[in-house]
C-alpha cells in the first residue's frame, strides 16, 4: 500500500449522464417528417414552428444531423414524385397551369422547411459540405419534375407552341409564361439555356426562314423590310414581356441573319424597288430603314454603300458624257451641284451621316468629275455665271453658300492649275468688263481658294484686282491734271494691267481711229511720265467703247461696242459704204476677229447697225458694208460687243491644254530638284512618289513626264545615276 | 613565230595574253628567261618597259600635222597605213580610248604621247605587233564597258551634249557587230522611224545596260526599272509589233 499516491484534485461539471434514447433520433424525425407532409398537404397552420424548430435542432446537435438530411432529401423527392404525376395528369391548356400553381407551393413549402431546418442549414450543412436546404429544394425540383422524362418534352413542346401562336398573331398568357421561364431561370441558368432557349433560338431560326422566304417571293423591297423591322420589334418585346433579357441580343441575331443577312443581295437588288430605285425616288424612309437593319448585319453598310457607290460613278460618268449635257456647261456644273445635293440629303436624313458613305460619295465625285478634261474649264465658267449675274439680289449667306458649294467642286479637281488659268481668264474679263455682281463676292472667293491652296495660287489673281484699284487711282490723277483739255471730246478711261499679273494676250495690230489718237497719246505721256522705266501697250482686244449714233430718221442710240468694233464703225463718218479688203486695209484688225466683229455688226438681229451686201451670214472677204439707215431699237443703249466668256472651241481647247503641259514641266523639275537636294540619294520610284505627292495640290503629274523631266536634269548635269544601282539617282550640287 | 615548234607557241600566246604584250616582245622574254613562261612573266613584270622618249617625239613628229601642233585627219590616216588597220576599224577607238582622245579625228600632242606610253610603244613595229593585244581588250567586259561609254565623248560633235541620230546608228553597229546583239537592228529602226533626235549621254549609256541586263524575250523587263523613256518607248514599240514572240513559242 503507497500512501504517497496523490492524485490531483479536479473539479468538473456535474456530467449528467444523458443515455440518448436509441429510439430518440427516430422518434423526433417522425415529427419532422410528419411536418413536412403537413406542409406539402397545405396543413402548415397547424404546426408549431418552434416546437419543430426545436426537434430539427436537437437532432443536429445530438449528431443525428445525417438521419435528418437524407430524411429529407427521401421524403421531398417522394412528394415532388407525386407532384410530378399530377402535372403529367393535368389536360392540354392546364398542364402550363398546374406546373405553375405546384412550383409556386413547392416554394413557399421550402420556405417554411427551410426556415425549420434552419440551424441544420447553418451548422451540419456547411461542415459536411452538402447542398443547402433552399438549393436542395431546387435541384430537387429540377430532377424530380422538370427533367421528368414525360414532363420535360411537353413542358418544352407547349412553350414554343406558345410563342408559335403568339407570333401568328394570337393572344397567349403572357404573365404564366413569364412564370415558367422564371422558374426555368431560378433552377440555374443552363437549365434555361438547355431547356427552353436553344430550342426556342433553334425552332424560331425556322419559322424565319420560312417566312422571310415567303415575303421575299410576295413584297417587294420597301415591304419587307417594314415586316421585318416589325418582326424585329416584336421579338424584343416579347422578350422584355417573359424571356431572360439575355435571350434579347440572341433571338434578334436570328431575326436578321433570317430576314435580313440571307437574303440581303437580293432585297438590293430588287428590280423597281431595291435599293437604286429607292435612291432614285428618295424614299428617305424606307432608305433610313435598310440602314438600320443592315447594320446589324456583318457587311450590310458594305453593300450598300458599294451598290450607292458604282452607282453614283455610272450617273456620274454618264452626265460627265452626255454630249447634250456639255454643251451648256453652267446648266451641267449646276446638274453636279444637284447630284451632290440629293445624295447629301440622302446620308443625312437616311443615313445618319455616316462618315464612310460621305467618303464614298466623295470618291465617287472624285472618280467622274476628273474623267472630263474639261470640268475644270466649266466649273470656271460656272462660277464666272454666278458672278456676272446668278448672284444678283441675293443674300450675302446665300452667296457664300454657292461659292462653297463651287469650293467643294473645286477640291474634286485633280487638275487645279487648269481651272486656274480659266479661272484667270474668265475673271480677267470680268474684272475688264465691270460685269462683277459684287466685288465682295469675287474677294470672297479669292480667299476661299487661297485657303484651299495657298499664297501662290491667288497672288496674281489678287494682282489684277490691285490694277484694277491703281487704275482708279491714276485716272483720278488723270482727269485731274487734263479734264479742261478734254471739254467736248472723247472720254477715256484707262485700265493698266500688269503683264505678269494677267492672261497672256498676244498683241494684236489695230490701228485706232483719229478722234481718240489724241487723248490716248496724252494719257500714255501722263503715265510715263509719272512711272519711268515702263513700256506701255494697248491692248486693242480687250477694251470697250460707247458711240453716240444718229440714224437715218434722227433716232439716237448709244452704242456700246468693243474696241474692233469702234474701229470699223468710226470708218462709216467718212463712208456710207466701205468694202471688206478697205475696212481690213484702215484697221488692220487681224482677220479672224475682224470676222467677228463685222458679223456682230452686221448678222445679229436687233444689232445689226450695219447692213451687209450679200445678206449671207458669214463674212466672205468679197462682202460690202453700208450704215444701216434704217436702224431700230427699243432701247436706246444698245449692246453689242461679246465679251462674256464662251465655252472654248476644240481648237482653243487643245491649246490651252498644250500651254498647261508647257507649265507643268518646269513645275515638276522644281518639284525633283527640291527633293533630290534634301535627300541626295533617292531611288526612282521615291522621286516619282515624292514629286505626285509635292504636286497633288495643283495637279497629278504624269510619271512618264516625270521620267522624262529627270532625265532631262540628268542631262543638264543636276543628277546623275549611281554607278552602282542604275534605279539610284543623285544629287550633284 | 612560224619557226617554233608547237609547244614554244603555247608559250608565246599564253606571255602574249598574260603580259599584254605583242609577239615579238614575248619571244625576247621567253628567250630571256629559257622559255620559262613564269620566270619571264615575273622578270617583265618587274623590269618596267620603258618607252625612249626621243622615239616617241620622233613618232609624233612623223604624224604631226604640218600647220599646227597636233594630229589630224591626215596624221591619222598615215598612222592606220603604219599599223595596217582600216580606218574605220574600230581598234582605232579603242586606240583613242587609250589616248583618252577627246574627240575623233585628232589627237593632240599629250594626248598622242601618253596615249603610248599607255601602250609602252614607242616604234610602228611595237605598236603593229601590239595590235592583236588592243583588239582582245574588247573582250573584256569592264574595258568593253569603259571603251563605250568613252566612245559617246568621242564620237559626238565636240561641244555639243547629244549625239547625233546617225553618228549613233554607226558607232552602235560598230560597236556591236561581234557581240551577237538581236535587239539591235529593231533598235536602230525604231529610232530612225520614231525618235529621229539627238541621242544623250544618259539613253547611250543605259542602252548598254538593257542590252546586258534584258533578256531577248524581255522575260526580265522590268518597267518600273528607270529605264529611260526612250527604252520604255522602244519595249512598247517591239510589242506593238509583236517581235518579242519568244514569249510566245509553244508551250
Amino acid at each position: 500500500m503507497s500512501a504517497q499516491k496523490k492524485k490531483a484534485f479536479q473539479i468538473e461539471a456535474f456530467k449528467h449522464r444523458v443515455v440518448v434514447d436509441p429510439k430518440y433520433a427516430e422518434k423526433t424525425w417522425k415529427i419532422l417528417e410528419h411536418a413536412i407532409h403537413e406542409i406539402y398537404n397545405h396543413n402548415a397552420s397547424g404546426l408549431s414552428f418552434e416546437e419543430l424548430y426545436r426537434n430539427a435542432y436537437n437532432m443536429v446537435l445530438h449528431k443525428f444531423g445525417e438521419k435528418l438530411y437524407s430524411g429529407l432529401v427521401t421524403t421531398m423527392t417522394s412528394h415532388l414524385k407525386e407532384i410530378s404525376n399530377s402535372i403529367e395528369a393535368a389536360q392540354g391548356g392546364l398542364f402550363l397551369d398546374e406546373l405553375n400553381r405546384k412550383w409556386a407551393e413547392h416554394n413557399k413549402a421550402l420556405q417554411m422547411i427551410r426556415d425549420i431546418l434552419m440551424y441544420m442549414d447553418r451548422t451540419f450543412i456547411p461542415n459536411t459540405h452538402k447542398t443547402p436546404v433552399h438549393e436542395l429544394g431546387l435541384n430537387l425540383w429540377r430532377d424530380v419534375v422538370i427533367h421528368f422524362h414525360a414532363i420535360q418534352s411537353r413542358l418544352q413542346a407547349i412553350l414554343l407552341e406558345n410563342v408559335r401562336r403568339e407570333r401568328s398573331g394570337e393572344v397567349i398568357d403572357r404573365g404564366l409564361m413569364r412564370s415558367i421561364t422564371k422558374m426555368l431561370m431560378d433552377l440555374g441558368p443552363s437549365v434555361y439555356q438547355d431547356d427552353f432557349e436553344k430550342h426556342f433560338l433553334e425552332v424560331s431560326a425556322d419559322f424565319y426562314r420560312l417566312e422571310s422566304q415567303e415575303f421575299i417571293e410576295s413584297c417587294d423591297c420597301g415591304e419587307y423590310l417594314k415586316k421585318a423591322e416589325r418582326r424585329l420589334n416584336e421579338e424584343i418585346e416579347r422578350v422584355s414581356h417573359y424571356l431572360d433579357t439575355r435571350s434579347e441580343v440572341k433571338i434578334t441575331n436570328v431575326v436578321e441573319t433570317e430576314m435580313i443577312e440571307s437574303h440581303m443581295h437580293r432585297l438590293v437588288q430588287m428590280e423597281n424597288s431595291g435599293l437604286i430605285n429607292m435612291i432614285v425616288d428618295e424614299k428617305f424612309e424606307d432608305l433610313g430603314r435598310m440602314y438600320c437593319l443592315f447594320r446589324q448585319v456583318s457587311n450590310g453598310l458594305v453593300l450598300i454603300r458599294d451598290v450607292m457607290t458604282s452607282f453614283i460613278r455610272d450617273t456620274g460618268k454618264q452626265l460627265i458624257t452626255d454630249p447634250e449635257r456639255l454643251k451648256d456647261p453652267v446648266d451641267f456644273v449646276q446638274h453636279l451641284l444637284d447630284l451632290k445635293d440629293k445624295y447629301d440629303k440622302i446620308i443625312t436624313s437616311a443615313f445618319r451621316n455616316d462618315k464612310t458613305f460621305q467618303n464614298a460619295l466623295n470618291s465617287s465625285f472624285e472618280y467622274f468629275i476628273n474623267l472630263n478634261s474639261r470640268s475644270p474649264e466649266f466649273i470656271s465658267l460656272f462660277v464666272d455665271d454666278k458672278l456676272r449675274k446668278g448672284l444678283r439680289g441675293v443674300t450675302e449667306e446665300d452667296v457664300e453658300l454657292v461659292l462653297d458649294k463651287v469650293m467643294m467642286l473645286f477640291r474634286y479637281l485633280q487638275e487645279k492649275d487648269v481651272f486656274e488659268k480659266y479661272y484667270k481668264q474668265h475673271l480677267a474679263k470680268r474684272l475688264l468688263s465691270g460685269k462683277s455682281v459684287s466685288d465682295d463676292a469675287e474677294r470672297s472667293l479669292i480667299v476661299k481658294l487661297k485657303t484651299e491652296c495657298g499664297y501662290q495660287f491667288t497672288s496674281k489673281l489678287e494682282g489684277m484686282f490691285t490694277d484694277m484699284k491703281t487704275s482708279q487711282d491714276t485716272m483720278q490723277g488723270f482727269h485731274a491734271s487734263h479734264g479742261s483739255d478734254i471739254g467736248d471730246g472723247p472720254m477715256l478711261s484707262v485700265q493698266v494691267l500688269t503683264t505678269g499679273s494677267w492672261p497672256t494676250q498676244p498683241i494684236t495690230t489695230c490701228n485706232l481711229p483719229a478722234e481718240i489718237l489724241g487723248i490716248c497719246e496724252k494719257f500714255r505721256n501722263y503715265y510715263l511720265g509719272t512711272h519711268t522705266g515702263r513700256r506701255l501697250s494697248w491692248q486693242t482686244n480687250m477694251g470697250t467703247a460707247d458711240l453716240k449714233a444718229t440714224f437715218g430718221k434722227g433716232q439716237k442710240h448709244e452704242l456700246n461696242v468693243s474696241t474692233y468694233q469702234m474701229c470699223v464703225l468710226m470708218l462709216f463718218n467718212d463712208a456710207d459704204r466701205l468694202s471688206y479688203k478697205e475696212i481690213e486695209q484702215v484697221t488692220e484688225i487681224p482677220t479672224s476677229d475682224l470676222k467677228r466683229c463685222l458679223q456682230s455688226l452686221a448678222c445679229v438681229k436687233g444689232k445689226n447697225v450695219l447692213r451687209k451686201e450679200p445678206m449671207s451670214k458669214d463674212i466672205a472677204d468679197t462682202d460690202t458694208f453700208l450704215f444701216n439707215d434704217k436702224y431700230t431699237s427699243k432701247f436706246f443703249k444698245v449692246k453689242i460687243g461679246t465679251v462674256a466668256a464662251q465655252r472654248e472651241s476644240e481648237p482653243e481647247n487643245q491649246e490651252t491644254r498644250q500651254r498647261v503641259e508647257e507649265d507643268r514641266k518646269p513645275q515638276i523639275e522644281a518639284a525633283i530638284v527640291r527633293i533630290m537636294k534634301a535627300r541626295r540619294v533617292l531611288d526612282h520610284n521615291n522621286i516619282v512618289a515624292e514629286v505626285t505627292k509635292q504636286l497633288q495640290s495643283r495637279f497629278l503629274p504624269n510619271p512618264v513626264v516625270i521620267k522624262k523631266r529627270i532625265e532631262s536634269l540628268i542631262e543638264r548635269e543636276f543628277l546623275e545615276r549611281d554607278k552602282g544601282d542604275r534605279k539610284l539617282y543623285r544629287y550633284l550640287a | 613565230m612560224d619557226q617554233l615548234d608547237n609547244d614554244k607557241k603555247e608559250l608565246v600566246e599564253r606571255f602574249m595574253y598574260i603580259a599584254g604584250e605583242g609577239e615579238k616582245v614575248a619571244i625576247e622574254y621567253l628567250n630571256l628567261c629559257d622559255w620559262d613562261v613564269e620566270a619571264s612573266i615575273d622578270y617583265f613584270y618587274d623590269t618596267p618597259v620603258l618607252v625612249d622618249d626621243a622615239l616617241l617625239e620622233e613618232l609624233y613628229n612623223r604624224y604631226k600635222d604640218p600647220n599646227i601642233d597636233m594630229i589630224s585627219v591626215d596624221g591619222i590616216t598615215l598612222l592606220c597605213n603604219d599599223l595596217e588597220v582600216d580606218p574605220q576599224d574600230i581598234i582605232m577607238l579603242v586606240i583613242s580610248w587609250h589616248m583618252n582622245a577627246s574627240t575623233m579625228c585628232e589627237y593632240s600632242k599629250m594626248e598622242f604621247l601618253q596615249g603610248l606610253q599607255e601602250l609602252s610603244v614607242d616604234t610602228v613595229e611595237k605598236f603593229r605587233d601590239k595590235i592583236s593585244y588592243i583588239r582582245s581588250e574588247l573582250n573584256d567586259e569592264n574595258k568593253f564597258h569603259d571603251i563605250y561609254n568613252f566612245a559617246f565623248s568621242w564620237a559626238k560633235e565636240k561641244g555639243q551634249k547629244s549625239m547625233a541620230l546617225n553618228t549613233a546608228i554607226g558607232m552602235w553597229r560598230l560597236l556591236f557587230a561581234e557581240k551577237k546583239c538581236h535587239l539591235l537592228d529593231h533598235w536602230c529602226q525604231f529610232l530612225q522611224t520614231r525618235h529621229n533626235k539627238a541621242i544623250s549621254r544618259d539613253t547611250w549609256s543605259q542602252l548598254l545596260e538593257f542590252f546586258n541586263k534584258v533578256d531577248t524575250g524581255l522575260e526580265n523587263y522590268d518597267a518600273e526599272g528607270a529605264w529611260p523613256y526612250l527604252i520604255d518607248e522602244f519595249v512598247e514599240y517591239l510589242n506593238e509589233n509583236g517581235i518579242n514572240h519568244s514569249k510566245m513559242v509553244a508551250h
